[in-house]
């Protein structure tokens, strides 16, 4: 029974990967591979290769000073807190909030059962987000200190305890998530504000990690000693990767004993915490003239509400504008350092600097792609605006507006902070703000195209479109690629070719991105409102 | 006001509306039975404009459903077998957001909103979400969002699933007068007693053909609905 619940979830989770929803049948075996192959090498290229970067960094100075478990302590953590803030926001709605609830339960299910596929789920992407990180620090590790059997087993490990730590780690969170929204009416703010603290300190260790990865290293023997006697559990932690048996021992037997615990409470709990209403107080309907709206200002307002009613919607695709928004403050808060970084460009490349900001504006503003879950967050509601006297063009042009209302006056005040800070010639400034800004409507586009193409409307709890979703997928790392791609060719042709006008290459990316911006509109009011009408 | 020319769709292999043809004049309230699985639901969903059909023609006021779809959404509704709405939205935010895309002046909405909602008893839930609502309500609720504008054709998909005896006699009341000026009703059932007693005509599809329709005598004679369709269904 177990197996079957188990199945099910990972067939939800991995949908889109086996069945086509355009063509209603499932991928061919080659289809299938492609999709995993795709996935496998954003994962391990884009976010494994940065880690792997910082391994390499980390790993030989620290080997050599004899305190090789601090760095594998260090990145451990690292890796424990990148898969705790991977799952953070869903696991309280993939425990507790999905669709199918009342079918299981009032099927002849042990709810242990129902809480071991689902504590799959959160496991899954928790061992995901935190692989990227150890298991490259383990494999850097083996590189830089050589392999014997205790190692290689102690980097095994390492792995699966970081990923049992994620798991407890999440649930516990998720646990006191669900006990605070019974209580709570606002509970989708709420979850927010209580998320954002946690990415909040998250950004606040990594921007200090820099000067204390430099004063770890260059004190590694120092610090090691300090930790060893303070947190000697820390200590066991990085011993494990080094092969110790007894700290294998130790926290093997530790995290299970955590993990099982976890599970019995749950289960134990799952039911009242399933099941309970809503505590909030009711509301009392009071009448009154409503204001008339036109068709897309509803529209619009509706889109809003969707968005503002889920914290995993806001957290996972809103992110990218207060991002932005948080990037133009410390533009202008620490402008002196900002400025402190141009003088380690050369001054032959100092004219690149507009298309350098650019780039960065583009990067962050791509991690806000609100419209690309909002087609398969219709799910059972498509027959409403399918039937409705609008068109699917208005439909979707409201989906993209939410978007751009929440990105572009980001994008522009991060845009006046570089502005600010470049003092470029009145050519370059306007350059500068039309790639932003069409880089931005282009971003719209194309997480309208991919919500569109990749629509999944059949799921039973909505972290699969906003979080797990394929057109989320294409939506962040195309953004990201795209963006690297704009910043990457003006340095490779200084490279190869010899230093050009920035200004004539933003003219050049402006009329490349307006092209695809024309392309893209026409694909979707043809093809793309013809694909929502046959969903 | 709705006419159904030869309507044809095919899932694969399998037709699940074979050439279908069918006229409802304004003041009718027609009935559609069939087993489950028959071309019932597709042959709503066609009409509506949610369901992209292979062959025939659907005219709604004389207007194509295919080449002008918006103005035909504009006069009808459609209640579907599921009321699946916005959960994240309070009830009287559907109800103002479905009245907006209809162009419902704020009096006439209000006036509306007070009438229906009072008579099924759902007012002081209304500033509730929808997602505390149980089946009834949000059934109770759909039927006041297709009531707003004043439709003039009216397309519901087994309207009286999970209402309750009072909610369900007060819909049929509703049904009655909104054809009593002029408009227009097409809506599926499984109840064969309501359909007899309600429906000035009727249809009965079986593996998407239509095998019987026309008035209520015309279709059943001195046998009860009942007795005609199980014996059309082993035919």
């Amino acid at each position: 029974m177990l197996g079957i619940l188990v199945k099910k979830q990972l067939a939800e989770v991995f949908r889109t990967y086996f069945y086509n929803e355009k063509k209603k049948k499932a991928r061919s075996k080659i289809g299938i591979i492609g999709w995993f192959l795709f996935f496998v090498v954003i994962m391990v290229g884009v976010l494994g290769g940065m880690f792997t970067m910082l391994s390499y960094v980390m790993a030989g100075p620290m080997i050599e000073a004899g305190v090789g478990w601090l760095y594998l302590a260090l990145m451990g953590l690292l890796a424990v807190l990148l898969g705790v803030f991977g799952s953070v926001f869903n696991t309280y709605g993939s425990l507790y909030m999905a669709k199918d609830n009342d079918q299981l339960l009032a099927m002849p299910i042990p709810n242990r059962y129902i809480i071991t596929a689902r504590l799959m789920n959160v496991y899954l992407m928790g061992l995901l987000y935190s692989a990227v990180v150890v298991v490259p620090a383990v494999i850097v590790y083996w590189i830089e200190a050589g392999i014997s059997l205790p190692v290689v087993v102690g980097g095994l490990v390492l792995i699966l305890v970081v990923s049992l730590m994620d798991l407890v780690l999440s649930c516990v969170l998720g646990w006191v998530v669900a006990r605070i929204s019974v209580k709570l009416k606002h509970r989708s703010y709420i979850t927010v504000i209580i998320s954002l603290a946690f990415i909040g300190g998250y950004y606040f260790f990594y921007f200090k990690a820099a000067d204390l990865l430099k004063e770890l290293i260059e004190n590694a023997l120092v610090y090691g000693e300090k930790i060893k006697g303070a947190a000697y559990g820390m200590y066991l932690f990085g011993c494990i990767g080094e092969g110790d048996w007894v700290a294998m021992a130790i926290f093997t037997v530790i995290m299970a004993a955590a993990a099982l615990i976890c599970g019995i409470v749950l289960s134990r709990t799952f039911l009242s915490m399933a099941t309970t209403a809503d505590a909030g107080v009711k509301t009392k309907y009071r009448e009154k003239l409503a204001r008339q709206s036109t068709v897309s200002g509803a529209l619009l307002r509706k889109e809003f509400g969707r968005f503002t009613a889920s914290a995993s919607y806001m957290l996972n695709c809103g992110l990218g504008a207060l991002m932005t928004l948080l990037m133009a403050g410390f533009m202008l808060i620490k402008a002196d350092m900002v400025r402190e970084m141009f003088v380690i460009i050369p001054q032959e490349y100092q004219s690149i600097l507009p298309v350098v900001f650019s780039t960065v504006i583009a990067l962050c503003a791509s991690m806000s792609d609100v419209c690309a879950p909002s087609v398969s967050l219709e799910g059972k509601n498509i027959w409403i605006p399918q039937s409705l006297p609008v068109t699917a063009w208005q439909v979707l042009c409201a989906k993209m507006k939410v978007q751009l209302i929440l990105t572009l006056p980001t994008v522009l005040l991060a845009g006046i902070s570089a502005a600010v800070l470049m003092k470029g010639s009145p050519l370059s400034t306007a350059l500068f703000f039309l790639v932003s800004i069409l880089f931005t409507v282009l971003m719209t586009l194309v997480d309208m195209s991919a919500g569109i193409r990749f629509a999944n409307l059949t799921w039973t709890n909505e972290i699969t479109p906003v979080k797990q979703g394929l057109a989320v997928f294409i939506a962040l790392f195309g953004g990201w690629i795209l963006a690297a791609v704009y910043g990457g060719v003006l340095i490779l042709i200084d490279w190869k070719i010899g230093i050009i006008s920035a200004d004539l290459y933003m003219l050049a990316a402006a009329a490349v991105m307006l092209l695809a911006i024309l392309a893209l509109g026409r694909w979707l009011k043809t093809r793309g409102t013809q694909l929502f009408e046959e969903l | 006001m709705l006419k159904i020319e030869h309507l044809t769709k095919t899932y694969g292999e399998k037709k699940a509306v074979d050439d279908l043809s069918l006229h409802i004049a304004p003041g009718e309230i027609y009935g559609f039975i069939g087993h489950n699985g028959a071309g019932k639901t597709t042959t709503l969903r066609s009409i509506i404009g949610i369901q992209q059909f292979d062959q025939g023609e659907i005219r709604i006021a004389g207007r194509s459903i295919k080449t002008d779809p918006i103005e035909c959404k504009k006069i009808m509704a459609y209640i579907p077998d599921n009321p699946d709405l916005y959960e994240f939205m309070s009830g009287i935010k559907y109800l103002n957001f479905v009245a907006d895309i209809y162009g419902v002046s704020p009096a006439a909405r209000q006036e509306r909103i007070r009438r229906y909602a009072d008579r099924f008893e759902l007012t002081q839930d209304l500033a509730q979400p929808i997602a505390s609502y149980s089946h009834g309500m949000k059934q109770k609720l759909a039927i006041i969002a297709a009531w707003i504008h004043q439709p003039r054709l009216l397309l519901m998909d087994e309207p009286f699933v999970g209402l309750d005896p009072k909610a369900a006699h007060l819909l049929k009341e509703m049904m009655r007068e909104l054809c009593d000026e002029g408009g227009a009703i097409f809506f599926s059932t499984h109840v064969l007693e309501v359909a007899e007693k309600l429906c000035d005509k009727v249809a009965i599809i079986k593996q998407g053909q239509l095998i019987r329709s026309g008035t209520m005598d015309e279709v059943k004679g001195d046998d009860s609905l009942e007795e005609v369709f199980l014996e059309l269904e082993e035919e």
